[in-house]
């Protein structure tokens, strides 16, 4: 008799399971993430005095920390040539004991040390839009540098073809980022047969840019220059748009600020290669999400980036990713 | 195994029956109920769903017919349209932005107003803002769409505007083209852009649960508003825009579907060609689900201990009647055959009771019967035995008298031949089985008077009984056997003068009668072997002595008569001779048979 109370008793314990089962059947709602402390974020420019590309990573960023319930930090220093200040940032944020760091690095070298402090105390490190010299970050969420600078070469070669001047002058942000490291070696390789007279940096000083674009447009051999990121093309198209040289000089930028796409209409800048600044700040807290949660994260997200022309630019698909939907759009 | 597990019995098997057809009831019913459950609660939140949607759809159209109004008032403005008519009337320009301008402050979601004359001149409602002078306005879409509405308003999608210097701003824009009252000739198109704070307000405000929510897509399935755009736009996030399609194709019943754990469901307006799709949770149709299975948990397992002893009670009903029955007829086997008489179980139970009852009786008289039939042969076949004795006795009597009379003993030949007379006569005495004790004294005493003449006085005898005695019955010839035993086993081989004493004596309902001789007696193993001879029923393999034969012959027929309890018992010893008593019942009446 006992042993039919044993399968009388194996019988609910089963019709308990299945009632259990039928709970969850279905409905898997992901882990809600519980952190003691926010995310920390340590971009190249503060809130508030970023350029436009930041503004938008810092969309991407909100979304997705909304999206996934994650509370963030976002530091970063004034300006992206302060490297020494993203340095002090960084560690004072490694103190804090956050449950995982992102950081858009401003040196590719210099940052490498705080960047082996913060794993030394087990703090896990995503990079985004540039690298560091190590291989501690679990992953790198950002454009290919070198191919988005490939399609920058190829796109200048073109103009460069139809000028009758050849010097082609590359302008750089900043020296030891990788993403300003990247974009020249793939504009490097695609004019590899053009002559490219040399490489500025302007320490992502727009007026610097300006003053460098002004000494180069005394060359009257100048046919092309190439900008690495959207300060640089700011600062190059005003000196383009002040000297009326747009005629005689091919300008191609990157990155689509305002005024660059103003500049883009104008005729100034003939191409810009885009990036998708909300997708990368968007996946870069949703990667870190995924890795908090324990779920396997790949090393190396490509947000991709798309050559804008004058033509293309208000193509539906390319009109959607050059202007950010917003309702507080001017 | 089989028994341990007690799976054999059909109380467990009942009881496991019940429990499987409750489990197997309750697990449909769980599947039915939530079957119906869902699709009941779904379908009436879809209901639900869609009235709301309706709703928006109308919400949304009376809010683009209310900036179409707008849109009609500035075409008809006399003032405008003066001035388009006759190209210069700078007077009125400044009242015109000013009537623009109003319009703009007025409404916060209206991004920017252009009146754009066929001759190239356009008015701004915002002051601020300047044409983008590297675009061409007359290859815009929403320019060409005006024309082609013929002074209807055209609403565009959502895309961003450029005909503005320096701002890019995503808007839906409503066009119309600019007739002239007078003479319907076109005279410029009217542009107001949209921004979507409005649009965004009526999604969010019509959204069913937490997960909810609305967007639009145009005719060709490109999102006019997401509240996620920026998602939607960079491909982040994707929404089954082919399968909304072809439910806007549809023309079926089937009003949603289903794409994961969430439902679709689209409307589409007929003034603006939006499609308006409202996406709805899983988990916001069925908010309570989480209870409802917990109630049913609950009441499932309330039912298994409720219906699980149940069972077992009746299960145990309908056994423990046959158990009992079980028991009783279990004693069969020991050859007691009890009746089970009324008992306290269903009719089938009580009938198999009623009819076990029947035939046990059936048995029991068969056994009866048979038992007696059994004894009565017995009976005669003793008869028969006792037959076979006398002819010996007969012919060595009738020789003793042949010879006594030779010898001219006339005195003695009388003597005997009465004897022998007497002898028959009691012996026969009219067929009975039962005679007097007295009958019987007088009977072994003929014997004994023969005998004591053919011996010639090789012994003698005394015969003392109770006279109160004399009347009671016994069996006919049960001590001739035992004299006889005595005279030729223990008189006959002994050398001394022969005694043989007859005597009797009463013990309770008993009535002894003791035959005595001072024979050879027997030895121990001699007397067991009679004892057991004595007490073995006939027709037995193992052979008798003659002497065996009759003492058995009365032994067993007192027994047939009067019962177990009565019979032979034996004592000697050797060389003192024997005791042989026979037991009788002490009955008053004559014994019949």
């Amino acid at each position: 008799m006992r042993s039919l109370y044993f399968f009388l008793l194996s019988l609910m314990a089963s019709l308990v399971l299945f009632m259990i089962f039928s709970f969850f059947y279905g409905r898997r709602p992901p882990k809600a993430l519980n952190l003691d402390s926010p995310i920390q974020i340590v971009l190249k420019s503060r809130k508030g005095r970023a350029m436009n590309f930041w503004e938008i990573v810092y969309q991407g960023i909100d979304e997705a920390s909304m999206e996934f319930g994650v509370q963030v930090e976002i530091t970063g220093p004034g300006y992206e040539k302060q490297i020494n200040q993203q340095i002090t940032i960084l560690n004072r944020v490694i103190e804090k004991n956050p449950p995982l760091i992102i950081l858009a690095s401003t040196d590719y070298k210099r940052l490498s040390k705080p960047v082996k402090r913060a794993h030394d105390r087990n703090i896990p490190i995503l990079l985004i839009d540039s690298g560091v010299d190590s291989n501690i970050p679990l992953s790198f969420i950002g454009t290919n540098n070198i191919d988005a600078g490939k399609k920058a070469g190829r796109e200048m070669k073109r103009l460069i073809t139809l000028s009758n001047r050849k010097d082609i002058a590359i302008v750089s942000h900043i020296k030891e980022t990788t993403s300003a490291i990247d974009r020249e070696v793939g504009a490097r390789y695609s004019l590899k047969d053009e002559s490219i007279i040399g490489t500025w940096y302007c320490d992502v000083e727009e007026d610097k840019a300006y003053r460098i674009v002004l000494g180069l447009l005394k060359n009257k051999d100048l046919g092309g220059i190439v900008a690495l990121n959207e300060v640089v093309a700011l600062g190059v198209a005003r000196a383009i748009s002040e000297q009326h040289a747009q005629d005689r000089v091919a300008f191609v930028a990157f990155d689509n600020a305002i005024p660059e796409l103003t500049y883009l209409e104008e005729g100034i800048i003939k191409a810009t290669v885009v990036q998708r600044p909300y997708n990368m700040g968007y996946l870069a807290v949703k990667t870190a999400v995924e890795y908090l949660r324990g779920e396997k994260i790949v090393s190396n997200i490509d947000t991709g980036s798309v050559l804008i022309t004058k033509e293309n630019m208000f193509k539906r698909e390319f009109q959607e990713m050059l202007f950010p939907f917003s309702y507080q759009m001017p | 195994m089989r028994k341990k597990l007690g799976l054999g019995t059909l109380e467990s098997r009942i009881h496991i029956f019940f429990i499987l057809m409750l489990f197997a009831a309750i697990f449909i019913m769980q599947l039915v109920f939530f079957r119906f459950a869902t699709t009941t609660v779904k379908r009436s939140k879809i209901e639900n769903n869609r009235t709301l949607l309706r709703q928006l759809v109308s919400q949304i159209d009376s809010y683009i017919m209310g900036i179409d109004i707008i849109s009609q008032k500035i075409v008809d403005d006399d003032r405008i349209q003066q001035y388009l008519e006759t190209h210069i009337n700078l007077d009125s320009l400044e009242k015109i932005e000013e009537r623009l301008y109003y319009y703009m402050e007025a409404r916060s979601d209206i991004s920017n107003i252009l009146i754009y004359a066929n001759d190239g001149r356009s008015i701004l409602g915002d002051p601020e803002s300047k044409i983008n002078p590297w675009t061409d306005i007359k290859e815009s879409s929403w320019y060409n769409g005006a024309l082609s509405e013929n002074g209807q308003t055209s609403v565009s999608t959502a895309y961003v505007q450029n005909i503005f210097l320096g701002k890019y701003s995503w808007v839906v824009s409503l066009s119309r083209e600019i007739l002239s009252k007078k003479s319907g000739e076109s005279l410029g198109v009217l542009l107001v852009d949209l921004k979507f704070n409005r649009i965004e307000e009526l999604c969010r405000s019509l959204v069913i649960g937490e997960k909810g929510y609305d967007f639009i897509i145009d005719s060709s399935g490109a999102y006019v508003f997401h509240p996620s755009q920026q998602l939607v736009n960079s491909n982040l996030r994707k929404e089954p825009i082919y399968n909304i399609q072809k439910l806007i194709n549809n023309t079926s019943s089937i009003n949603y579907f289903q794409n994961n754990d969430r439902y679709f469901m689209v409307e589409t307006s007929d003034l603006t060609n939006w499609n308006i799709v409202s996406v709805t949770h899983n988990n916001d149709i069925i908010t309570d689900w989480k209870n409802v299975q917990v109630i049913y948990t609950l009441i499932g397992l309330v039912l298994f201990l409720i219906v699980g002893p149940v069972t077992k009670r009746i299960s145990s009903g309908i056994t423990e009647p046959i158990r009992k029955l079980q028991n009783i007829m279990k004693t069969v086997e020991s050859g007691e055959f009890k009746l089970i008489g009324s008992i306290k179980a269903t009719d089938e139970i009580r009938k198999l009771a009623y009819d076990y009852d029947i035939m046990v009786g059936r048995i029991r008289e068969l056994m009866e019967s048979n038992s007696r039939e059994h004894e009565l042969k017995r009976k005669s076949d003793l008869k028969a035995l006792q037959a076979q004795i006398n002819p010996h006795f007969l012919y060595n009597t009738l020789d003793s008298i042949i010879w006594m009379g030779e010898m001219g003993q006339n005195k003695e030949v009388v003597r005997m031949t009465s004897a022998l007379s007497k002898l028959f006569r009691i012996s026969i005495s009219k067929g009975h089985e039962i005679i007097t004790i007295r009958d019987e004294i007088a009977h072994v005493k003929s014997y004994l008077t023969i005998q004591e003449m053919r011996y010639q006085d090789r012994f003698r005898y005394l015969i003392d009984i109770d006279p109160d005695l004399l009347d009671l019955p016994i069996l006919k010839i049960t001590l001739q056997p035992i004299v006889e035993n005595a005279i030729y086993h223990g008189i006959k081989e002994g050398n001394e003068a022969g005694f043989i004493k007859i005597t009797s004596s009463i013990q309770e309902d008993f009535v002894l009668l003791k035959v005595e001789d001072n024979g050879i007696g027997m030895s121990q193993t001699d007397l067991k072997s009679l004892i057991s001879g004595v007490n073995m029923i006939p027709g037995n393999s193992l052979r008798m002595s003659k002497q065996g034969m009759g003492l058995r012959n009365v032994h067993q027929r007192i027994k047939l008569y009067f019962g177990k309890q009565y019979g032979l018992t034996f004592e000697s010893s050797p060389g003192k001779g024997s005791i042989i008593t026979a037991s009788i019942p002490r009955i008053k009446k004559e014994y019949n048979v």
